[in-house]
């Protein structure tokens, strides 16, 4: 009786340790990728350890492609070409690429990992993109919940960017987040000095990003970011301007105006700044302050819903609403519009309406 | 009861801080299918299903994003506002589904009573039952949701 027992437990133990050992070995075989060749551009060679994603491969290599939510799949901005060596393609890309970029083998780098040899495109410029090591220097409160950060950027310690263009802020592990992430934020700051970077920052309830900012970053402390990166810029033509923003949406329209005063820009620009209320309106005098010091600059503040006990006597309504009252001819004009992408969207809208091309407008909706 | 690993890899995406700062499950140590049967039993005792109830926060969201984050009254008892950032939210369930982040909050004028949701949120009631854990930066109790709503 004991000896059935003794080997049906050894039978019953073996059949369970052969599994296990198979289990280790399609493990090392399926899921380690061993080390795997990225070639860029044909040139450039990488010899990364697969498994991961392309997105964060290549950041790893300092070679960082833009990406607005952190290789989360939902902003489709990380794109680049694959040549040759990945799975097909996934649904969760689809809805960014449209017939031709599918057709030219364009991805969204955050959805490709790299399993074998890859080949792959990317734009020379973004070898330029770096990582900078910076010391938030200065948080000061514009309203109850947007804030200006100012960092001082150490190494390296200068950058050089186009007004209009953004970095992309890393979020370190903290109590409320269990992994780094990225988030993008254009820069607020006077171009010329190539030492500091402000971003304007709106606290989003549960965002990973922003709660960090609002509520653990102090003054004294070191970030990352890396950057620049975008297409939102001013065009060289010598068209009127009218720049469209709301909220947090102030910070690349201020970084421009402070490109137009440095550079002498002379172009006829009006800038209508939407705020719900009275206080969340911010940076007014600083507005004031470059309509005199511009060539032919106005600022046109509006507050949708002023509430009663609220002194308020500039415009009143949306700022969309704004722009219809007042801007009288849109069709010879340019427009640069940051904020909500509900507010980019009204903007365009009303804009189209009132007669200007659809070329003619210019934005970042961040996906 | 023994979770199986499809649900056990649900809650710790969940409980992790991957997709929102905190996580869904708050400080909530019941496990995910205990929260959405709690829930899905006291919906059941006032009389309604939760996509009765996800239909109703889209209808009222679709009002308010028209007026761009500013208070717009959606009826004679209510007013509603929809405040939006950039980018967007993946649902933390293996399906592909993204949402704005959009924040939507229904305040009742008379009591003064509030409520907010995501567009997640909606999402994640009407297709799952999940109203997410307590403590969490967005859990809403249903009575509560129904009574302000409705």
């Amino acid at each position: 009786m004991l000896v059935s027992i003794f080997i049906a437990v050894t039978v019953v133990s073996s059949i369970g340790a052969g599994l296990a050992a198979m289990l280790s070995i399609s493990e090392y075989f399926f899921a380690n990728y061993g080390p795997c060749q990225i070639t860029i551009n044909e040139e450039r060679k990488l010899t990364v350890e697969g498994g991961k994603d392309l997105l964060s491969m290549l950041a790893t290599e300092k070679i960082f492609i833009p990406s607005a939510c952190g290789g989360r799949g939902t902003c489709g901005l990380c794109k680049l070409k694959v040549l040759e060596g990945a799975a097909p393609l996934l649904p969760t890309e689809e809805p960014y690429l449209d017939e031709k970029e599918k057709k030219s083998n364009v991805r969204l780098s955050c959805q490709v990992k790299v399993r074998n040899d890859i080949k792959i495109e990317i734009p020379a410029e973004l070898f330029a993109i770096r990582e900078y090591t910076c010391r938030c220097v200065d948080i000061t409160d514009l309203t109850y919940d947007i804030k200006q950060f100012r960092f001082e950027l150490v190494e390296p310690n200068t950058m050089d960017y186009i007004p209009g263009q953004y970095v992309q802020l890393l979020t370190p592990i903290y109590e409320k987040s269990s992994e780094e992430v990225y988030r993008a934020y254009s820069m607020a700051s006077d171009p010329s000095d190539k030492h500091r970077i402000e971003a304007i920052i709106r606290l989003m309830p549960g965002g990973i990003c922003t709660t960090y900012c609002f509520e653990y970053l102090k003054v004294g402390d070191v970030a990352k970011v890396n950057g620049p990166y975008g297409d939102f810029r001013l065009s060289d033509t010598d068209s009127p301007m009218v720049f469209i923003a709301g909220g947090s949406g102030m910070a690349p329209i201020k970084c421009i105006l402070h490109q137009m005063k440095n550079e002498g820009i002379k172009r006829k620009a009006t800038y209508y700044f939407g705020a719900n209320t009275v206080k969340d309106m911010f940076m007014v005098e600083l507005m004031r302050a470059f309509e005199k010091e511009l060539y032919d600059f106005r600022f046109v503040p509006s507050v949708a819903r002023p509430q009663e006990n609220e002194k308020w006597d500039g415009e009143v309504g949306l700022v969309t609403e704004v722009v219809q009252r007042d801007l009288k001819n849109a069709a010879e004009c340019e427009a640069y519009l940051c904020g909500s992408p509900g507010m980019i969207d009204a903007a365009i809208k009303v804009l189209t309406e009132m007669g200007m091309s659809q070329e003619k407008i210019f934005y970042d909706k961040f996906g | 009861m023994k979770e199986s690993p499809q649900i056990q890899r649900l809650e710790e995406v969940l409980r992790s801080s991957k997709l929102v700062a905190g996580g869904f499950m708050g400080n909530d140590v019941r496990s995910v299918s205990e929260i959405i049967d709690a829930d899905a039993a006291q919906l059941a005792r006032l009389g309604f299903t939760a996509r009765q109830i996800g239909a109703r926060m889209q209808e009222i969201t679709d009002i308010a994003k028209g007026a761009l984050g500013n208070w717009l009254r959606i009826d004679d008892e209510r007013r509603a506002k929809a405040e939006e950032a950039k980018g967007a939210i993946v649902c933390p369930w293996p399906h592909p589904g993204r949402f704005a982040k959009r924040v939507t909050t229904v305040n009742v004028i008379e009591s003064d009573q509030s409520v907010r949701w995501a567009d997640l949120n909606i999402h994640l009631i009407a297709e799952h039952g999940f109203f997410e854990g307590k403590g969490s930066n967005f859990r809403i109790e249903p009575d509560i949701l129904v009574k302000i709503i409705f």
